[in-house]
């Protein structure tokens, strides 16, 4: 059936399909993707809670240019956090969601097959790299070690990237910086990154808000009333308390604001616990049964 | 008069005496047609020629009589073949008693399957334990009651399990003077009690208020009619093991309000109190005042606990004007803003403590506002009894801990004690294994070197169920794994012998070259990959041009294929481990370690991550877990000297390392989880003398390693041909090895294979 199909019908297929960068695509049509980079610029300031100097110090580190680390456990601001930076910044934000089977290629560029033979395609962090943009890799430490290890050469004073399929040294343009996130907590014992690319970076340490911030947060992001976040971020600092004995991680500051949207929809506090708190956080019973007790206890 | 015939004999021959109660025979005659008569006859005979006295008789003449007309006849016709079982296990006494407690059992007994249940049990109890059967018979009715018959045959399993082969053990259990039987009863309940509950429960005190203390459950005593308090001490907590008295569905909030409770003091209340001369009434007022102040605070964050905790207020204001009724209504008052009370004790009460609530974070309004109400109570003249006084609500803390007594306090410091603290184990039971450990015969020179390693070094690694098939379930924390250290011996020996192996080895590291991990293998023609496969991109620019539509398959990519696995080997090293092998002059339990020694050697070269492990038993109180190489120790000379030093002994009770095994194995975080169970022959231990049992129990354990993704795998020989490891490890799970001297063959290839 595919082959009947004459070869001009693939030409007009669309290039891209889903979210994966050249993954299992035939033959797209060359376009010149993200040369510029306007469409990656943030437009509306995004709502960001600043909880200490992050903010100030961030600014020093991309005046320096100096690769960046975000840690911090899951949903407590980093992405938007860096979002809000690229804004204030006045800079695109190319990101990265890193997971395990990413290669170099996938960040890096690959060659594709075209109408008329081979062409190559600049990945994200090229794009990034050769026309300044932060780029943000998310969650680095998904991604395999030997994948990691290409973006060594663009954190030290060289600030290149080598291209060795295409025999082409990148030079990075001046806006280019390099900002990646890690979460500690995160299977450490599995995963974790290498010595040599720990220390290329700088880094800041991101918490859950103190209560009264994320309660801020909570009521602004949710659209709720101060006295129902405040009982969200209770509630999300009983279930913090079990990290480590039970569960992997606390309901995030995220997750309270998914509760708190659904509270805002008119669901009763409890229910909107149990849907956007304890039952996407464990399936082991006798935790359920803890948290769900403790969030009445809240309540 | 000619219906009467069937009987008359009997009355005749005076055996019976005068059948007073006619209904007896008139139900006999009218329920049983005339085969079942006549083997009523047979059994009458019988039981007449086995010696049961014409009292005896008589029993049982009217026991059928009511069986027959309540339960039917083939229910009546039951109860002869149990009698003369008990009559020839346990004495005529016993049989005779059986009749006599039949009538008012059957009032428990529902159906005619309930009736079969009881008279199973009481059929099992007379062939395990004939000296138990009288005081058993004796609190039927009341046991029956409690438990109902399933009930009843789970405890009276439950106490036979427990005896072991002792008499005295067993009649002390059964005539309920032990406080184990109380244990065993309540868990034949099927009611809930703490353990179930534990781990949620724990979580939840952590979630609240962040606090780890250890607790423990406390079995009730014999006699103890009122339902006890909890209780604690420091960062030490006792609580109830069961609730009396409470319906199923609420145990778990009775349970959760008292460790909210425990959790507000360990927050909230301050030092310990100084009783320097305050009257026992005093100090129950403080007490109070301070279960209502932490209350109050851990409310103030947790607002939700009012509706924890109010419900269990249940004191009215037209109460009596007496202590207790006083306490508990000022309880109320003080947790209850809807409550109305216009008693002017517990109003001034009320008005002291709300006065100022900021005070309320200053432990001493507590101390002073109890005193003052004690005073007046005191001028009131109302009459206070400390002896029989009982903090109420049910789930407040008894509140020892809040005070500093002269007494010395208990001293629970020391580490062994919080070891065996967290696994929950009793003084008592420890007495009990050295006695048990006494009872062996001590014949033999492994024994004793498995006795010396014993002294003391053995640490308690956990608690684990066992399966009963008779009752088809588990009986919780029935058995404890207790984690012994090996002793390194020199290795000289054991190298020797894997030496002598040289082709095994040989074969081996040609396999392990095959199969060694993580090369990168090139992936040819995927739809999604880092580079061009240039093959697939000629072939697909050939399609294009001669106008076919060209396969999407142009990629390649890298890929590491990982021997994601882990295995525990798991060795038998009972006392059976120390027969010579047919034929040779070497044990058994040799060969084991020589085919361990081979397997290690090759899983260290591959880079599987695997540990070695030896188990034996001495009842189920010390299942005996040694390990010999940990997952994340390398396999050195260490390692081979501890595996050198293995020394037989003892019984197989293999369930319970099986389950032990699934807990370390289960922490690695690999693809594939496997236990690999080298064992010599049919599991057995001293407790227990029925050979099925364990079989059974390791059954139900590898089917609970399998839930948990962990595969068992199990070698070991046949000899009496019963397939019992088909039975435990599954139809394709096992090998059969008919000469345990190919062991060190076979053991490495087996993995091999089983792996690959």
């Amino acid at each position: 059936m595919l082959r009947t199909l004459g070869g001009s019908q693939f030409r007009e297929s669309p290039a891209f399909s889903g979210s994966g960068f050249g993954r299992g695509i035939f033959f797209p049509e060359p376009r010149e993707l993200m040369t510029n980079l306007d469409d990656y610029r943030i437009r509306e300031q995004p709502y960001y809670k600043a909880v200490g100097t992050e903010i100030a110090l961030f600014e020093a580190a991309h005046q320096a240019r100096m690769p960046m680390m975000l840690k911090g456990p899951t949903g407590c601001g980093k992405t938007r956090f860096i979002e809000f930076m690229a804004w204030r910044l006045k800079k695109p934000l190319v990101t990265v969601a890193c997971h395990e089977d990413m290669t170099a290629s996938d960040l890096v560029g690959r060659f594709l097959l075209d109408a008329n033979g081979t062409v190559w395609h600049d990945g994200p962090l090229t794009n990034a790299v050769r026309y300044g943009a932060i780029c943000y890799l998310d969650e680095i430490v998904e991604a395999r070690q030997d994948t990691t290890v290409v973006i060594h050469p663009l954190t030290d004073d060289r600030r290149i990237l080598p291209l060795e399929k295409k025999n082409e040294l990148v030079r990075a343009h001046p806006d280019f910086h390099l900002v990646i996130s890690y979460n500690p907590g995160y299977q450490s014992v599995l995963k974790d990154l290498k010595e040599s690319t720990k220390q290329r970076f700088g880094a800041i340490d991101f918490h859950y808000p103190a209560a009264d911030v994320e309660t801020e947060i909570v009521a602004h992001e949710a659209g709720i009333p101060t006295s129902a976040a405040r009982t969200l971020v209770e509630i999300g600092i009983r279930s913090r308390n079990l990290r480590g004995h039970g569960l992997d991680e606390g309901a995030s500051t995220r997750m309270l604001i998914h509760a708190g949207r659904l509270v805002a929809k008119d669901v009763s506090l409890s229910a909107a616990c149990d849907a956007a708190l304890v039952l996407p956080i464990t399936d082991d019973p006798d935790m359920r049964e803890a948290l769900k007790d403790a969030i009445a206890a809240c309540i | 008069m000619t219906n009467q015939t069937p009987f008359a004999d009997l009355v005749e021959s005076g055996l019976v005496g005068d059948p007073r109660n006619g209904s007896i025979w008139r139900a006999l005659r009218q329920v049983f047609n005339a085969h079942q008569l006549a083997d009523w006859r047979a059994d009458l005979a019988r039981l007449q020629a086995s010696g049961l006295g014409p009292a005896g008789l008589e029993a049982y003449i009217r026991a059928t009589g009511t069986l027959a007309e309540k339960r039917g006849p083939l229910a009546a016709l039951a109860l002869a073949p149990c009698i003369l079982d008990v009559e020839r296990h346990a004495g005529r006494a016993a049989a005779a008693a059986l009749s006599e407690a039949t009538a008012p059992a059957l009032r428990h007994l529902g159906n005619e399957r309930d009736f079969r249940d009881w008279l199973d049990a009481v059929a099992e109890l007379a062939a395990q334990g004939p000296e138990s059967v009288a005081p058993v018979l004796a609190r039927s009715d009341g046991l029956l009651a409690e438990l109902g018959a399933h009930g009843f045959r789970a405890w009276v399993l439950g106490g036979l399990r427990a005896g072991g082969g002792d008499p005295e053990r067993r009649l002390a259990l059964f005539s309920l003077s032990d406080p184990r039987a109380f244990d065993l009863f309540e868990q034949a309940t099927g009611d809930i009690g703490f353990t179930d509950a534990e781990r949620a429960l724990k979580a939840y005190l952590i979630a609240l208020f962040r606090q780890k203390p250890f607790i423990r459950a406390v079995a009730g005593t014999p006699g103890d009619t009122l339902q006890r308090r909890a209780s604690f001490e420091r960062q030490f907590v006792q609580v109830p093991a069961r609730m009396r008295g409470v319906a199923t569905s609420s145990v778990r909030k009775v349970y959760r309000a008292m460790l909210a409770h425990i959790g507000a003091h360990l927050v909230h209340s301050g030092p310990r109190f100084q009783v320097r001369g305050l009257k026992p009434m005093q100090v129950a007022l403080v007490s109070l005042i301070e279960d209502a102040r932490v209350e109050q605070l851990a409310m103030r964050e947790l607002p939700g606990l009012f509706r924890l905790w109010a419900p269990f207020h249940t004191a009215r204001a037209d109460g009596g004007v007496t202590a207790p009724s006083l306490f508990a209504r000022l309880s109320r008052a003080l947790i209850d803003p809807n409550y109305r009370d216009d008693d002017l004790w517990v109003t001034k009460g009320r008005q002291m403590f709300f006065a100022d609530r900021e005070a309320w974070v200053d432990p001493g309004i507590s101390r002073q506002i109890g005193n003052l109400l004690g005073n007046d109570l005191g001028q009131m003249r109302i009459q206070f009894n400390p002896r029989t006084y009982r903090v109420e609500p049910l789930y407040r803390d008894d509140n020892s801990g809040l005070w500093d007594t002269d007494d010395a306090p208990p001293q629970i410091s020391d580490e062994q004690d919080v070891i065996v603290e967290t696994v929950r184990i009793e003084r008592t039971q420890d007495l009990d294994d050295h006695d048990l450990e006494s009872s062996i015969p001590d014949d033999d020179v492994g024994q004793a070197t498995a006795r010396e390693s014993r002294a003391d070094d053995g640490v308690p690694v956990g608690k684990y169920a066992e399966y009963d098939y008779l009752l088809g379930r588990e009986r919780s924390e029935w058995t404890t794994v207790v984690e012994y250290q090996p002793q390194p011996v020199d290795t000289t020996l054991l190298d020797r012998q894997v030496q002598s192996y040289g082709d095994v080895l040989n074969r081996l590291e040609n396999l392990v070259g095959a199969a060694r991990v993580s090369r990168p293998a090139r992936l040819r023609a995927r739809t999604e990959g880092d580079r061009l496969d240039l093959d697939a991109t000629i072939e697909a620019a050939i399609d294009r041009r001669a106008g076919l539509a060209p396969s999407p398959r142009v990629y390649e990519t890298t890929e590491r294929r990982n021997r994601d696995l882990s295995v525990l080997v798991l060795l038998d090293i009972s006392e059976s481990t120390k027969d010579f092998v047919k034929g040779s002059s070497t044990t058994i339990l040799t060969f084991e370690r020589i085919a361990t020694a081979l397997l290690s050697q090759a899983l260290s070269d591959l880079g599987d991550a695997f540990a070695v492990a030896a188990f034996c038993s001495n009842g189920r109180d010390d299942v005996r877990f040694y390990p010999v190489k940990g997952f994340n120790q390398p396999y050195d000379r260490d390692a081979r000297a501890r595996l050198a030093g293995l020394r037989g002994g003892l019984s197989t009770r293999i369930g319970g390392a099986l389950r032990h095994a699934g807990v370390v194995v289960g922490a690695q975080r690999t693809h594939r989880r496997l236990v690999l169970v080298v064992t010599d022959g049919e599991p057995s231990d001293i407790d227990v003398a029925d050979r099925r049992y364990f079989v059974e129990d390791a059954r139900k354990a590898v089917q609970s390693l399998a839930h948990s993704a962990i595969d068992v795998f199990g070698i070991g020989p046949d000899g009496a041909g019963t397939g019992y490891l088909g039975r435990i490890f599954g139809r394709r799970n096992f090998v059969v090895i008919d000469q345990i001297a190919r062991l060190p063959n076979k053991l490495p290839l087996l993995y091999m294979r089983l792996t690959s």
